[in-house]
């Protein structure tokens, strides 16, 4: 499957991570070389992780050997979709304190995952965390230093990190094939109330607080933190930096149902050589869908769809001919009919495929990776500060969008 | 459609050509999600679905068109035939012919424009049998040529020159120098050089071949043209040209006079002014031209000369 990935450029600069695939860790079949996982959290997420996981049980000898959840509900799915095997609990304490682990994999809702993240690192287990990282920038923080002070691996769940599209582009990127990037637009459109349950009471009930965190405040930055932080993390990542600020605006214009976050948002990141990124999000409409659009002078790429476009293709010969009898004047016989031409390989709308491999799970390879690091013990660090700058620029950007400031980075997060 | 669309239009300002190219691609991937069977929900892809169990309700525009094509079956003699697709499937990785093979004679009577039953009162469409399919693949770039040209001649281009493919050009109003445009034809063997030209003022040149060309320069018979009188694919590399003043008439009748005899040629001829025709055969190992003159003298044409 990772073959497609081997021998590319960027392997060692922009995506040094995806080496590991062609120089995985030895891994031994014997109980004693297994990895032993705890999942946290196990609704939608957690439930995917989970299942992911487990097709690389024999390959990669790993076992889910805890899980964990406090919702009576998800506690009974993952005790059926380990089909009791792993151990079960409510509490993630109990559980880190009672099972041994080498590492967890940590799918709750977002204001969880500072201190369950912290605890895990403090206990001597690596974390593979869902995005974004946390709530409120300092835990965002305390997350990255617990990663440092204990040595242990921290990677954040963006998985385009591990995407064989985005692998091409970048080396495509890298190339100049689109020529020097002048801006980036992103986007994320849907038509969804974005009810995860419907059966709460509506929303500012406890139960509605529970279930649907991501409408609340105190649980969530709503469509910045739960999908924006993909694309930002991608903004970074192709641009090789962060953001040098952020302005924008938020509101709620549609789906006023007592939800306190957003239901649509529009960002301006500036970035350094003055290239701008603006992204937007709305949940009314559905009709752009996603995307992200890398403008280069001599080309596009759009990442969510696989496809790249050369802003002036050359024309075939006659063409160019007939355009130059045109302008000078001269009516010559062109050579120009014939049989149908046709492209020498798949073609969409005047565009290209930036790879065949786009069918690829990119959640089931970074999983690959994480349990590879983990047998290695160490992971690359670009990966993790991917992570950690996405995470912090996505708060940064709730802040632009509440106060109506362009917002810096703050010095106490420059890492 | 699977190939290359070029657009020149000489003279015009920036912002008039951003809106006309604009309004050209939208209409050019509208024909294309309408006509093309390989979009699971275009018109085609539907009735192809639907039609042998059902009599499928087309809209005005598909209905026209899928009269256009048995109105061109009829005047071919059935030469012109949409409904081929299923033989060329057969054909795809067979060499061998063996007329007796079950699975070949089944095809054969399953197919054929006259199973398709088309009612003008209900606008519905009906096929007669299971295996039965329609690809507009010999009439698509020309109809979206025919729908260009609208568009331009509503926004009073003057002159124009469209290419879709190669295959299929659409040259409206006179060269920029001045006198009809001199459309000439590739001669695959000596590339670069033109076999025979065509002279257009206002009107199109359609190429149909059992070979397609790709930028690696090599010719592929890709089988897709069959005889649909003995039902086997065309063998010899050869391509028909055909130039007439509608692009949609040039594409349906050069895709038939591939596989037509030279009566019908020369009868659906002189059906039509201004109809010019020729095969080029490469079987020998040079473009062999043959040009089919309109027999009877027309008096337009004299005029002209």
């Amino acid at each position: 499957m990772t073959a497609a990935l081997a021998g590319t450029s960027v392997l060692t600069t922009s995506m040094p991570w995806f080496s590991i695939f062609n120089n995985p860790a030895a891994a031994g079949s014997g109980p004693s070389d297994r990895v032993r996982v705890g999942v946290i959290g196990v609704g939608s997420r957690g439930r995917t992780l989970l299942l992911n996981l487990q097709e690389l049980s024999e390959s990669l000898n790993v076992e889910i050997a805890a899980v964990c959840d406090t919702w009576e509900d998800h506690y009974q799915r993952a005790i059926e979709l380990t089909e009791g095997k792993a151990e079960a609990f409510y509490d993630y304490r109990e559980m880190i304190d009672q099972v041994e682990l080498d590492a967890v994999v940590i799918a709750t809702p977002l204001h969880e995952h500072a201190h369950q993240t912290v605890d895990c690192l403090n206990a001597g287990l690596h974390v593979f965390c869902e995005k974004a990282m946390a709530r409120h920038l300092d835990e965002v923080k305390d997350m990255y230093d617990a990663h440092k002070d204990s040595g242990n691996i921290l990677l954040v769940g963006h998985q385009r990190l591990f995407n064989p599209v985005y692998l091409q582009a970048m080396e495509k990127i890298e190339r100049g094939d689109i020529g020097p990037i002048t801006m980036l637009r992103g986007w994320w459109h849907r038509n969804t109330a974005w009810v995860f349950y419907d059966d709460t009471g509506g929303r500012g009930t406890d139960l509605d607080r529970l279930r649907n965190w991501r409408f609340y405040d105190d649980y969530s930055a709503g469509m910045l933190t739960e999908l924006g932080s993909h694309h930002f993390q991608v903004a970074n990542w192709v641009l090789g930096n962060q953001p040098i600020s952020v302005m924008g605006s938020g509101s709620i214009n549609h789906f006023d149902d007592g939800r306190e976050v957003y239901d649509n948002f529009a960002l301006v990141f500036k970035y350094p050589k003055d290239i701008h990124f603006s992204y937007d999000c709305i949940t009314s409409n559905r009709h752009n869908g996603m995307q992200v659009q890398v403008l280069g002078n001599d080309g596009t790429i759009e990442l969510e769809s696989n496809m790249w476009f050369e802003e002036f293709p050359d024309d075939p010969p006659s063409i160019e001919d007939l355009i130059l009898s045109m302008m000078e004047q001269e009516n010559e016989d062109i050579p120009i009919g014939g049989a149908t031409w046709i492209p020498d390989g798949p073609i969409r709308l005047g565009g290209k495929y930036l790879s065949p491999e786009y069918t690829m799970n990119d959640t089931l390879l970074y999983l690959e990776g994480f349990i590879n690091f983990i047998r290695k013990g160490e992971a690359p660090q670009k990966l993790t500060d991917e992570g950690y700058h996405a995470s912090i620029w996505t708060l940064l950007a709730e802040e632009a969008t509440k106060t109506g400031q362009e917002v810096f980075l703050p010095e106490d997060y420059i890492i | 459609m699977n190939t290359r669309f070029h657009i020149i239009i000489p003279g015009i300002d920036d912002e008039s050509g951003d809106r006309l190219f604009g309004a050209v691609k939208q209409e050019v991937n509208r024909i294309e999600n309408k006509l093309s069977r390989f979009i699971p929900d275009s018109d085609v892809a539907m009735l192809n679905k639907k039609a042998a169990n059902e009599s499928v309700r087309a809209d005005d525009e598909f209905f026209e068109i899928i009269n256009a094509c048995r109105f061109c079956w009829d005047i071919t003699e059935g030469a012109f035939d949409p409904t081929l697709r299923p033989l060329m499937e057969y054909w795809k990785n067979r060499s061998e012919v063996d007329e007796a093979d079950e699975k070949l004679i089944s095809i054969k009577d399953n197919i054929g424009m006259e199973k398709v039953q088309i009612d003008s009162e209900s606008k519905t469409i009906k096929f007669d049998s299971d295996g039965l399919e329609i690809d507009l693949g010999g009439f698509g770039k020309g109809y979206a040529l025919e729908k260009v040209k609208y568009i331009l001649e509503d926004a009073s281009v003057k002159s124009a020159f469209i290419s879709f493919g190669e295959s299929s050009i659409l040259a409206l109003g006179e060269h920029p120098a001045g006198g009809s445009w001199k459309i000439g034809m590739n001669d695959y063997l000596n590339p670069g050089q033109s076999l025979h030209r065509f002279y257009v003022n206002g009107g199109s040149v359609s190429t149909s071949s059992n070979f397609f060309v790709s930028d690696n320069g090599r010719l592929k018979n890709h089988r897709h043209v069959i005889d649909p009188k003995i039902g086997q694919p065309v063998e010899r590399c050869c391509s028909v040209s055909v130039s007439a003043e509608s692009p949609v008439l040039a594409e349906m009748l050069s895709t038939a006079f591939l596989v037509s005899s030279d009566e019908v040629i020369y009868e659906v001829m002189n059906q039509y002014d201004h109809l010019e025709v020729i095969k080029v055969d490469y079987e020998s190992g040079q473009g062999i031209v043959t040009e089919f003159e309109q027999k009877e003298a027309d008096p337009m044409v004299q005029e002209d000369n």
